[in-house]
């Protein structure tokens, strides 16, 4: 009964994990939260309050400021609505960068005192980490890749982060039937005992680094076109033409909702700075 | 006024040994609408790229001769000014679109030549196309059909003179196909643009195009009126072109000597209509056999026709692969998820040719890759010889059910058809495998290219290899996806017969697609999906003799068969030469 509760379990994870999945949470992430209050914002403000919160608490040691920034990432991170994957990826980022440290150091003796410092590390890792996935997947790409061009970012650089999140799709669509033909047409080894599983792993990760030699020249197959739509499509003439970078910069606008979200995010800080300088 | 002159144009690839293009010269009048026709590897696309100034600008080569467009010379200017002039959709035209909005893609362009008006430009664009109303979706949302209007939105967003399309309906089901060319008429006729379309399907250059123009070995035979040109069926048929069914018809029938000489031949149904007036409707079965159906598209009792009694026949053994109430859903990024199947019920038996129709969308792959196991249902059983495959891997299931893709090259896992052949054998270390892989190299002409990659083969040839590849486990079911799309007609007949050949191979076949002429010659039971309920099933008969089911579902029989049906309601002929025995002089 326990095992198969199990193997039901981790089935139920596989099956989570599928490529299918990841290429659903990739356009979520990208495209699904275009209506909250975050993917709203005026991109170079959001770029430019990112720049705060992702820079700022590295040269801060007070717990309390500190605390104050990771409330507040934690807020806009929700107000985003990020994709679940993206969260997971994040949680076990920050557990690999520091949380680990702390087990390990319960290991050598280490007791509730390690905290403190090891809490004030993740804390920073954890606000910057947060800042970045409120900015980067809040906003959609389009809007994104405007700021950063507002910025003096080179056009190629937008251009191509617009345009990986529209080939995504395509080609983990791709991948995942170059993998289905592996899958129907090749021979795992039996995984019944433990050593079989391990041997299953080698075997699927075999698979997966061989998918990837038909997928690179299926995508150079189909690139061809593609090249030849940019070129008639004038993208090369926009690239150096700087009214179209004038152009594309006009719909950006500064409105109320992005004052009122700096002046929020002011007072907040302050309060926290406050907090400190108090207790 | 001549919207395109061509004086001398020859064209060579850099280090190919004889020019694609020779010696052309060409008028063609504004507001014209050409069918450009020829043989693969002709030279239509070369030829077609050189109006846009991709040649010789971006694809570089041997370039002699002039080419004016809209009075501008494209050696004298550059690719941008040029496509304000001519506009270009792809045959991959999902290659085409490179942002992820609608509206987006179809101002891209306008955007990047600094129109101030871009936005106003692609929302005009979108309106000519049919696709006001999907301005803020996104690309990955459109069915297939839309995606090729964007993809010419995207280019009437320019506001060119001329318009080129390259093969635009090859991978559309035929009511997204009669849309395709419905915006085209409105964009020729009432906007007057010039449009060249490269189109193997006679029926729709005859029901839409103006002249044709023949392309043969890099240079162009004759360029004729539509009707005028679609008469020639022999020159056609030389150059792998079929002429309409009924032009077919009425040439073989003249050659026989039933139709008077001097007859000018059909081109349309309708002028069939005139011609085969004299035809009265005698099939063979109705002078032996007196229980020949009556009224198509009422009930009948199953065993009064031969097709059904051999279907019943069948249907009585066991089911191989049963659908026992499966729903199946597609997550979507926003919003509800995607139903694609509601509690379906299906049964397959042993020995059924089996064709499964229904627009782009209505879920014929996804029923293949449930039967596969790639696909797990979301609720309800499928059964593979009695057994339930809920727990089952696709990996256990390949030796009993293999599935062709519809794209061949995601089929082509290693660097030589060969290997991709023998590949499942050999990791199932089957003893004989060598010899087998050989024979199958044999059996499907493929011998001689056994060392290419796959994805270097023409069209026909990459067919070929993967349904090598998929029969090669000697599967007792074998699943086709669109096995012809994409293809140009004499193609898509030489792989009907590799079909036809594969019925003794492999015992139940299961193919979706969208060539009615395919369906016809090769099926037994035809399946209709439509809003994730199998709509009907049945014999072709039962099938096509529905009118209110064809035309609930969109599905444009073949030529032949209309034009049946227009002279006898009760005439069910679905190849030229059924036509030719079935009709008999009054």
């Amino acid at each position: 009964m326990e095992t198969a509760r199990h193997k039901k379990l981790s089935e139920n994870i596989l099956d989570k994990l599928s490529l299918d999945f990841l290429r659903n949470q990739v356009l979520k992430n990208a495209y699904g939260n275009d209506d909250t209050v975050i993917a709203r914002l005026d991109p170079r403000i959001l770029l430019a309050w990112y720049l705060v919160l992702g820079i700022v608490p590295w040269f801060v040691q007070d717990l309390w400021f500190l605390m104050g920034c990771f409330l507040l990432v934690l807020v806009t991170t929700k107000l985003a609505r990020v994709a679940g994957l993206v969260l997971l990826l994040f949680g076990v980022g920050v557990f690999s960068q520091t949380g680990y440290l702390f087990v390990v150091s319960l290991f050598f003796g280490g007791d509730s005192s390690t905290i403190a410092p090891l809490l004030v590390l993740t804390l920073k890792v954890a606000t910057c980490s947060l800042a970045s996935i409120t900015v980067f997947s809040g906003l959609d790409p389009d809007r994104l890749s405007n700021g950063l061009m507002w910025y003096g970012c080179p056009e190629r650089l937008s251009f191509s982060i617009s345009y990986a999140y529209r080939i995504l799709p395509m080609l983990m669509e791709e991948f995942q039937n170059i993998l289905l033909s592996f899958r129907m047409r090749g021979n795992p080894p039996l995984h019944e005992t433990f050593r079989g599983k391990i041997r299953y792993l080698f075997y699927q990760v075999k698979m997966i680094m061989q998918a990837f030699y038909p997928l690179m020249l299926n995508t150079a197959k189909r690139s061809r076109t593609t090249v030849e739509a940019l070129e008639i499509k004038g993208y090369r003439y926009a690239a150096v033409n700087k009214t179209v970078k004038k152009i594309k910069l006009a719909t950006l606008r500064v409105t109320y909702n992005d004052l009122l979200f700096l002046a929020v995010s002011f007072l907040w800080i302050s309060l926290s700075i406050l907090a400190s300088t108090l207790f | 006024m001549n919207i395109i002159e061509i004086e001398g144009l020859t064209f060579s690839y850099p280090a190919a040994d004889k020019p694609v293009l020779q010696n052309i010269s060409l008028q063609v009048e504004q507001g014209d609408f050409l069918a450009v026709v020829g043989n693969n590897g002709c030279g239509k696309s070369t030829f077609c790229k050189t109006l846009n100034g991709l040649i010789p600008h971006f694809i570089s080569g041997d370039f002699q001769g002039s080419v004016q467009v809209g009075g501008l010379n494209t050696l004298k200017s550059d690719v941008g000014t040029l496509a304000c002039k001519a506009g270009y959709v792809y045959q991959d035209f999902e290659n085409q679109i490179v942002r992820p909005t609608v509206l987006d893609d179809a101002s891209y362009a306008c955007l990047n030549y600094a129109m101030p008006d871009y936005r106003e430009r692609g929302r005009e664009a979108l309106a000519l196309c049919g696709l006001e109303g999907h301005e803020e979706d996104y690309v990955w949302q459109l069915s297939g059909g839309q995606t090729h209007l964007l993809a010419l939105a995207g280019a009437v967003s320019l506001q060119p003179d001329v318009l080129i399309l390259d093969e635009p309906i090859a991978q559309l089901d035929p009511g997204h196909a009669d849309r395709i060319y419905q915006v085209l008429r409105e964009l020729n006729e009432k906007h007057g643009k010039t449009i060249l379309v490269i189109e193997h399907h006679t029926e729709y250059i005859a029901d839409y195009c103006k002249h044709v123009l023949l392309m043969k070995d890099g240079g162009i035979a004759w360029k004729l009126p539509t009707a005028e040109a679609l008469r020639r069926v022999e020159e056609l048929e030389a150059c792998s072109i079929f002429p309409p069914q009924v032009t077919q018809a009425a040439n073989q029938m003249r050659r026989e000597g039933r139709l008077p000489q001097p007859c000018l031949l059909p081109t349309t149904v309708e002028e069939g209509k005139a011609v085969f007036a004299g035809f009265r409707y005698l099939p063979p079965a109705r002078r032996s056999e007196p229980a020949r159906r009556s009224e198509p598209g009422q009930g009948s009792e199953p065993g009064q026709r031969p097709e059904l009694g051999r279907l019943a026949e069948a249907a009585s053994p066991e089911a191989v692969v049963r659908f026992q109430d499966v729903s199946v859903a597609y997550r979507s990024v926003k919003g509800e998820d995607r139903v694609v199947f509601d509690r379906l019920n299906l049964d397959i038996h042993r020995g059924e040719k089996i064709a499964v129709i229904g627009s782009n969308g209505a879920g014929k792959s996804t029923l293949m890759k449930l039967m596969v196991g790639l696909l797990k249902p979301a609720s309800g059983e499928i059964f593979l010889d009695g057994e339930s495959i809920r727990k089952k891997k696709a990996e256990d299931l390949s030796l009993r059910i293999s599935l062709v893709y519809q794209n061949p090259e995601e089929m082509f896992i290693k660097d030589s058809i060969q290997g991709d052949i023998s590949y499942a054998m050999q990791m199932r270390k089957i003893p004989d495998f060598a010899e087998r892989t050989s024979q199958l190299l044999e059996r499907f002409q493929l011998t001689a290219l056994q060392e290419r990659d796959g994805r270097l083969l023409s069209g026909g040839q990459m067919r070929r290899a993967s349904l090598a590849i998929g029969v090669a486990l000697n599967p007792g079911i074998l699943l086709l996806d669109e096995p012809t799309a994409s293809l140009d007609i004499a193609t898509r007949r030489e792989i009907q017969k590799t079909l036809a050949d594969l019925k003794d191979v492999t015992d139940t076949v299961l193919i979706a697609t969208h060539d009615m002429q395919l369906v016809c010659d090769w099926a037994e039971r035809i399946l209709v999906l439509s809003g994730g309920k199998v709509l009907a099933d049945g014999s072709r008969d039962e099938i096509f003799g529905d009118r209110r089911l064809l035309e609930t579902v969109g599905i444009r029989p073949p030529e032949i068969f209309s034009m049946g049906q227009a002279l006898d309601p009760q005439a069910l002929c679905y190849t030229v030469n059924e036509f030719l025995e079935n009709f008999q002089e009054a």
